[in-house]
């Protein structure tokens, strides 16, 4: 039961985050690579994420998250998304279909796959995300949208709402909030605050933080 | 004699006379974003033929009208496929280009 209920929480934490690092969207160019570190409060529990993602070209991608907890390091997700992009005037948009593993680097040894399919839309105003994945039991959602003010001077500010929401044996839970994105050239900083709207779940309990940094190259 | 002094020093004054720039106006769909102007400026500043002593080292990108100006150094011979290609492989389709004369465009002085 223990076991159990630590696979569900670190399934629960894992997956916080669905979509690939740097905002969903860069590096968009061919051969192109980012980092990024994100802290994250959740279930009581505070857990540092290193992320990285190499595009080979913009149709297909590898993405890498390591988190870290209470000095130790938990189970890494190694995702590949594939995107088909449609770029029309001033607006962009791409389906993504994101095939994962999850590998026992913290220990134990159950490997768990997953698959995500995603949708994003950009124009010069307004910017959208939707994330519908799987892994486990555990099936969720993750939806942005929002407004984007650029300065036309290479830095922009993304003003998101953001709406969770899971399902898995444990229960379901929502969460929503605010998403605030900030870019300047090759570096993007994300703060995002997440209230539990509805809770249901066993596993899950009170709001969620996170605030990440990462560059491009 | 003078005439022709003249005439001489006139045709050399002439050819001496540095030429105008060519660059270039590039429509670009889907080029929206400061994150993706910086992509697609990266790929292009690798081109040999970029004059990176203009606009933000020798691309200027317009997101509200999804433009791409290009500066071109008088010395090097334009391609225009490797332009394209160039921003294809920063993630965006080019759809047509303009040559234009100066060097940092209005968007009124270049319609």
């Amino acid at each position: 039961m223990k076991y159990t209920f630590v696979v569900l929480l670190i399934t629960l934490v894992s997956n916080a985050y669905a979509h690939q690092p740097v905002m969903d969207m860069a590096p968009r160019w061919n051969n192109g690579y980012g980092v990024q570190t994100r802290v994250e409060h959740a279930n009581s529990e505070t857990t540092t994420w290193l992320e990285g993602v190499y595009t080979f070209k913009p149709s297909l991608r590898m993405t890498l998250k390591v988190p870290h907890s209470n000095g130790k390091t938990g189970d890494a997700i190694l995702a590949m998304p594939i995107k088909r992009y449609k770029n029309v005037g001033a607006f962009t948009s791409n389906w993504g279909l994101t095939p994962s593993v999850r590998m026992p680097t913290g220990g134990g040894s159950k490997w768990d796959a997953g698959l995500s399919l995603s949708y994003s839309a950009e124009s010069r105003k307004v910017y959208t995300l939707y994330d519908l994945y799987t892994i486990g039991d555990t099936t969720g959602i993750d939806i942005n949208a929002g407004l984007v003010h650029a300065d036309g001077k290479g830095s922009s500010w993304f003003t998101l709402w953001d709406i969770t929401a899971k399902d898995s044996d444990s229960g379901q839970h929502l969460l929503t909030g605010p998403v605030l994105v900030y870019f300047k050239r090759n570096i993007i900083v994300r703060g995002e605050y997440k209230f539990e709207a509805y809770d249901d779940d066993t596993q899950w309990d009170g709001n969620y933080l996170s605030i990440g940094i990462g560059m491009v190259f | 004699m003078l005439n022709k002094t003249i005439a001489i020093a006139l045709l050399y004054a002439l050819l001496s006379t540095p030429a105008l720039a060519q660059n270039y106006m590039v429509s670009v769909n889907g080029i929206v974003c400061e994150f993706c102007a910086y992509g697609v400026g990266k790929k292009i500043r690798k081109l040999p033929f970029i004059d990176r002593s203009q606009y933000d080292e020798g691309v200027k990108v317009d997101i509200e009208n999804q433009r791409v100006f290009v500066a071109v150094r008088d010395d090097a011979l334009f391609d225009q496929s490797a332009l394209f290609e160039a921003i294809e492989s920063g993630g965006y389709d080019p759809i047509d280009i303009r040559q234009i004369t100066n060097k940092e465009p209005s968007t009124e002085a270049i319609e």
